[in-house]
C-alpha cells in the first residue's frame, strides 16, 4: 500500500531530519518508535504530504504522492503532534469544518464520529473547555471522518492519563483492520499490544522494521536481570543500559540490556521495552536488524 | 466545483464564528461605537463635525453618515488590518492548518476562504457600526433619518477599504518575512502612502487621475465630491470650529458621479489581484516554512535586534529586581514588571529614548508618542500568562491566585511610571493640575490595559481600542478638554481628571469581577 524509497529530508542548516529511509508497508498498525529527534514526525509529515522530501519517493498504491499529493490526501487521515483546536467552536462545528475540507457532506457522519469517540454528549459544547483526552478524541474523529485508507497519528497519547491512553489504543486497534495506521510514539507500551509491525528510527535513519516477535527474538540472550544494593545501583545507572529498576526490601531489582552482563546477572525473557533499548544502544545504524 | 465552494464556505464560516465569539470583538465594537459618539461634537461646544466656509453642516443623514462612515473607514484601514491579520497564523499555532494541509483542500481555496472571512468580518463590523451610528443620529440628529442616504455614504466609502485590507492581510500573512511584526509596520506605511498619494492629488485639484484607482480609502473620492458638491475648498471634517453667526448648511451627502464610477470600481476590484500573488508565496503549513511565522526562536529580525540589547537589559533587570527580593506581593509586582524588560529588551531602549527625548523636546510634542509606545508595551503584561500557558503555574503561587488582577495592575503601573519618569519630572514645573492629569492618564492606560488584558487575553483589544481613542485625542489638539485624558495639550481640567480616574477604577473593577467569576468556575 505504502512504499517509501530512499527518502531524505535535509534542512537549511544542513542537518538531516530523515536520511535515506526506505520501507514498505501494507495494512495493519505500524508502530514508529524512536527517541525524541529521531525523525519520526518529519517522516510522518512527508507521508502526510505536509512537507516535501528533499530526495526520494513516496508511493501510495503505486502513485508518487510527492508529485500528485491529492491522490493520497483524499484517502488520508492525519492527527499531528500537539493537536490544537479552535476554542470558540463547538465539537460539532469543529468536526463539520474538517469534514467539509475533506469533502464529507453528511451531517449524519459528523454525529456518528462524535458518537464513536464518545463525545456526542458534549457535541454542542465549545471545545475550549475540553480536557486533553477529549481534544485528542476529537482529533482522531476528524482524522477518521472521511473513512481514510491511511491513518497517520503522531504521538497521540502524549499528555493523556493512563485510562485515556488505553482507550486510544483500543480505538486505533479497531481501525487497523483493513486500513494502514502509522502510529508514532516514543512510549513502547503504546504499540506493544496493537502494532503488527514496528519500525525503529534513530538519528533520521531506520534501524529496523520487524514484527514485535522478531524484535524480541533478536533481543533474546541480551536481556539481564539482577538485584543490586542501592549504593551500587547509583553507580551502575551510568554504566549499564537499564530498562527498569524496582526498589524492594532486598535491594534494587534491575533489568538491563547488553551483549553480555557486566555484573552477576541472570538472563531474562525480553520485553519490547528491552528490545527497543537494545536496538537504540547496540543495534546497527547502517543496516536494519531483521 | 461544489466541493471547492463547500470548502471555501467552511473556512469562511469557521473564521466568522471564531472571531465573533470572542469577547475582544464585542469590546472593540463597543469602544468604536463610543468613539463615534465622541467623534461628533455637540454644536453647543462651538465645534461641528463638518465645517464648510465657516458654516457648520446640519447633523442629517448625509453629514452623520459621511462622518461616521469616514471613521469606520479609518478604523478599517488603520486598525482593521491588525484585528484580522492573524487568520493564517492562528492555524499555524493551533496546528489545525497542518491538518487542513493534509486534506484535498487547495491552497487557493484556503486563501480565498481566509480573504472572504476577513471581508465578512470587516463588513459585518462596519454594518454593525453603521446601525449604531444610525441610532445615534436618531438621538443627536437635527433631521429625520434617511436610511438610504446614510447607507449610501457607507457604500461609497468603505467597501474598497474593506476589500483592500482583507486582501493585503492575506498577502502579508502568506509571505514569511511579512507575516510578523515587520508586516504590521510595512502595512502602516503602505496605508499612509496610499492615503498621502490620493489626498495629495485631490488637494492639488486631481491632476493625476490614475491615483484615483488607488483610492482604497475613499478619502480622495470624499474630498473631490465634497469640493464639487459644495463648490468650495474650505472644508474640514472632524471636530472643526465654525462661525455661529453663519447659518448652518445642509449637506446632502456624497453621491457617485460618472467620472468616479470606473476609479471606484477599480479600487474595489484591484486588490483581488493580490490573492494569486499570495498563493505563490503561501507555505501550506509546511513546518519548515512556518517556523518563521510562529516566531520561534530568535531567527526573525526583531528577535535578532532584541538579542543585541539583551546584555543591556539584563543589567537593567538586575537593578529593577533589587526590591523584589523577599517574596512579598510587592516583590512579585517588581518581578513581573522586570519580566517585560527580560522578554523584550527593546523596552529598555524605549525607556532610554523616552528619558533622553523628554529632557529636551517640548512635552506637548512627545507625550502623545510616549503614550502610544506605552500602550504597545503595557498591553502585553496582563495577557502574556494566558498566551504563554503559564497561568496555571502563576496561580499556584500564594497570594497571586486571588490577587492576580491587582498584581497585574501593580506591575503595569510600575512599568508605566518607570517609562514615564522623565516626562513626569518635567511636568512638575507645569503645575499640580498638569502633573495630576499626567498621572491620571498613566493610571487610566494601566487600568484599562489590565482590565482588557485579563478579560480578553489579547493585547490587540487594548491596542486597537486605545490607539483609536488616541487618534481622536491627538487630532482634537486640545480643543475639547474632556478628550485631553493625560494633559497632552494642557487642556485637562479637574473634571477631566475625575472622569478618566473614574473610568480607570470602573475598568479595573470590571476586570476584577470578570476574573473572580472565571476563577469560581474553574
Amino acid at each position: 500500500m505504502l512504499t517509501i524509497e530512499n527518502v531524505s529530508k535535509k534542512f537549511r542548516a544542513g542537518n538531516y531530519g530523515v536520511r535515506d529511509l526506505s520501507l514498505e508497508v501494507k495494512s495493519g498498525v505500524i508502530g514508529l518508535l524512536g527517541p525524541n529527534g529521531a525523525g519520526k514526525t518529519t517522516l510522518m509529515q512527508m507521508i502526510a504530504t505536509i512537507t516535501r522530501p528533499t530526495s526520494g519517493r513516496i508511493l501510495f498504491h503505486g502513485v508518487d504522492v510527492t508529485k500528485r499529493p491529492n491522490e493520497l490526501r483524499r484517502k488520508l487521515g492525519y492527527l499531528p503532534q500537539d493537536f490544537g483546536v479552535y476554542d470558540n467552536l463547538t465539537a460539532t462545528e469543529f468536526l463539520s469544518y474538517f469534514a467539509a475540507l475533506k469533502g464529507v457532506r453528511s451531517k449524519q457522519r459528523v454525529m456518528e464520529m462524535l458518537e464513536s469517540v464518545n463525545l456526542h454528549g458534549v457535541a454542542n459544547r465549545t471545545v475550549g473547555g475540553f480536557s486533553g483526552g477529549m481534544k485528542q478524541r476529537l482529533g482522531i474523529a476528524q482524522a477518521l471522518i472521511n473513512d481514510p485508507e491511511l491513518v497517520i497519528v503522531d504521538e497521540p497519547t502524549a499528555g493523556l492519563d493512563p485510562e485515556e491512553r488505553v482507550r486510544f489504543r483500543n480505538v486505533l486497534s479497531e481501525i487497523g483492520f483493513g486500513k494502514l495506521v502509522i502510529l508514532s510514539t516514543h512510549i513502547v507500551s503504546d504499540v506493544e499490544s496493537i502494532a503488527t509491525e514496528i519500525a525503529v528510527m534513530k538519528n533520521g535513519a531506520l534501524l529496523t522494521m520487524a514484527t514485535p516477535e522478531t524484535m524480541l527474538r533478536v533481543c533474546e540472550g541480551h536481556v539481564w536481570q539482577a538485584v543490586v544494593a542501592s549504593e551500587q545501583f547509583d553507580q551502575l545507572r551510568t554504566t549499564l543500559k537499564i530498562s527498569s529498576a524496582v526498589r524492594k526490601p532486598d535491594g534494587v531489582h534491575i533489568r538491563f540490556v547488553g551483549p553480555s552482563p557486566e555484573i552477576a546477572a541472570t538472563a531474562a525473557e525480553p520485553e519490547l521495552e528491552d528490545a527497543f533499548l537494545y536496538l537504540m544502544n547496540f543495534g546497527p545504524t547502517d543496516q536494519p536488524v531483521v | 466545483m461544489i466541493a471547492s465552494l463547500l470548502r471555501v464556505r467552511a473556512i469562511v464560516g469557521a473564521d466568522f464564528r471564531i472571531r465573533f465569539r470572542r469577547v475582544s470583538t464585542v469590546i472593540v465594537f463597543l469602544l468604536l461605537s463610543a468613539f463615534a459618539y465622541v467623534w461628533i461634537p455637540a454644536p453647543s461646544t462651538g465645534r461641528a463635525l463638518i465645517q464648510i466656509n465657516g458654516q457648520r453642516a446640519i447633523y442629517n443623514s448625509g453629514a452623520i453618515g459621511l462622518g461616521t462612515g469616514s471613521l469606520g473607514m479609518i478604523f478599517v484601514g488603520l486598525f482593521g488590518y491588525y484585528v484580522i491579520s492573524n487568520a493564517i497564523r492562528r492555524d499555524v499555532i493551533t496546528r489545525c492548518g497542518v491538518v487542513a494541509a493534509s486534506t484535498p483542500m487547495r491552497s487557493g481555496e484556503y486563501l480565498l476562504g481566509k480573504f472572504l472571512g476577513n471581508l465578512a468580518f470587516l463588513a459585518t463590523f462596519v454594518c454593525g457600526f453603521m446601525l449604531s451610528s444610525m441610532v445615534m443620529l436618531a438621538v443627536r440628529g437635527e433631521a429625520r433619518i434617511e436610511p438610504l442616504v446614510f447607507i449610501e455614504q457607507y457604500l461609497l466609502l468603505t467597501p474598497s477599504a474593506i476589500v483592500f485590507v482583507s486582501a493585503l492581510a492575506v498577502l502579508f500573512e502568506s509571505i514569511p518575512w511579512l507575516a510578523g511584526k515587520l508586516g504590521d509596520v510595512v502595512y502602516f506605511f503602505v496605508w499612509m502612502t496610499v492615503v498621502g498619494l490620493v489626498v495629495g492629488n485631490e488637494a492639488s485639484h486631481g491632476s493625476i487621475h490614475w491615483t484615483r484607482c488607488l483610492d482604497f480609502t475613499g478619502f480622495g473620492f470624499m474630498i473631490d465630491q465634497m469640493q464639487r458638491t459644495l463648490q468650495t475648498h474650505s472644508i474640514s471634517i472632524g471636530a472643526s470650529d465654525f462661525d455661529p453667526t453663519k447659518a448652518p448648511i445642509l449637506f446632502p451627502g456624497l453621491s457617485l458621479t460618472r467620472e468616479w464610477v470606473l476609479p471606484r470600481l477599480i479600487s474595489l476590484l484591484s486588490p483581488l489581484t493580490l490573492l494569486p500573488i499570495a498563493a505563490l508565496f503561501f507555505h501550506r503549513f509546511d513546518p519548515v516554512r512556518t517556523r518563521r511565522v510562529s516566531g520561534k526562536g530568535s531567527r526573525n529580525w526583531i528577535g535578532r535586534i532584541q538579542n543585541l540589547f539583551k546584555p543591556l537589559s539584563r543589567r537593567a533587570v538586575a537593578f529593577i529586581m533589587i526590591p523584589s527580593r523577599g517574596g512579598s506581593f510587592v516583590g512579585a509586582i517588581w518581578t513581573d514588571a522586570a519580566l517585560t524588560f527580560t522578554l523584550f529588551p527593546l523596552v529598555f531602549v524605549a525607556f532610554v529614548a523616552i528619558t533622553v527625548v523628554s529632557l529636551f523636546a517640548p512635552l506637548a510634542a512627545i507625550l502623545p508618542i510616549v503614550f502610544a509606545v506605552l500602550a504597545l508595551i503595557v498591553s502585553d503584561v496582563a495577557t502574556r500568562d494566558a498566551r504563554a500557558g503559564t497561568t496555571g503555574s502563576v496561580r499556584s503561587i500564594s497570594r497571586l491566585r486571588e490577587n492576580y488582577v491587582w498584581w497585574k495592575l501593580g506591575s503595569t503601573c510600575l512599568l508605566s511610571f518607570l517609562l514615564c519618569a522623565a516626562p513626569l519630572i518635567r511636568t512638575v514645573v507645569h503645575g499640580s493640575l498638569a502633573l495630576a492629569a499626567l498621572i491620571c492618564g498613566i493610571l487610566f492606560v494601566a487600568s484599562t490595559a489590565t482590565a482588557l488584558g485579563v478579560t480578553t487575553s489579547n493585547p490587540k483589544t487594548f491596542i486597537v481600542g486605545f490607539l483609536t481613542f488616541w487618534y481622536v485625542v491627538v487630532n482634537d489638539h486640545g480643543m475639547n478638554p474632556m478628550l485631553d485624558f493625560a494633559g497632552f495639550d494642557g487642556g485637562a481640567s479637574g473634571t477631566t481628571i475625575a472622569v478618566y480616574g473614574s473610568i480607570g477604577v470602573l475598568a479595573i473593577g470590571a476586570g476584577q469581577l470578570f476574573y473572580r467569576v472565571r476563577l469560581a468556575r474553574t
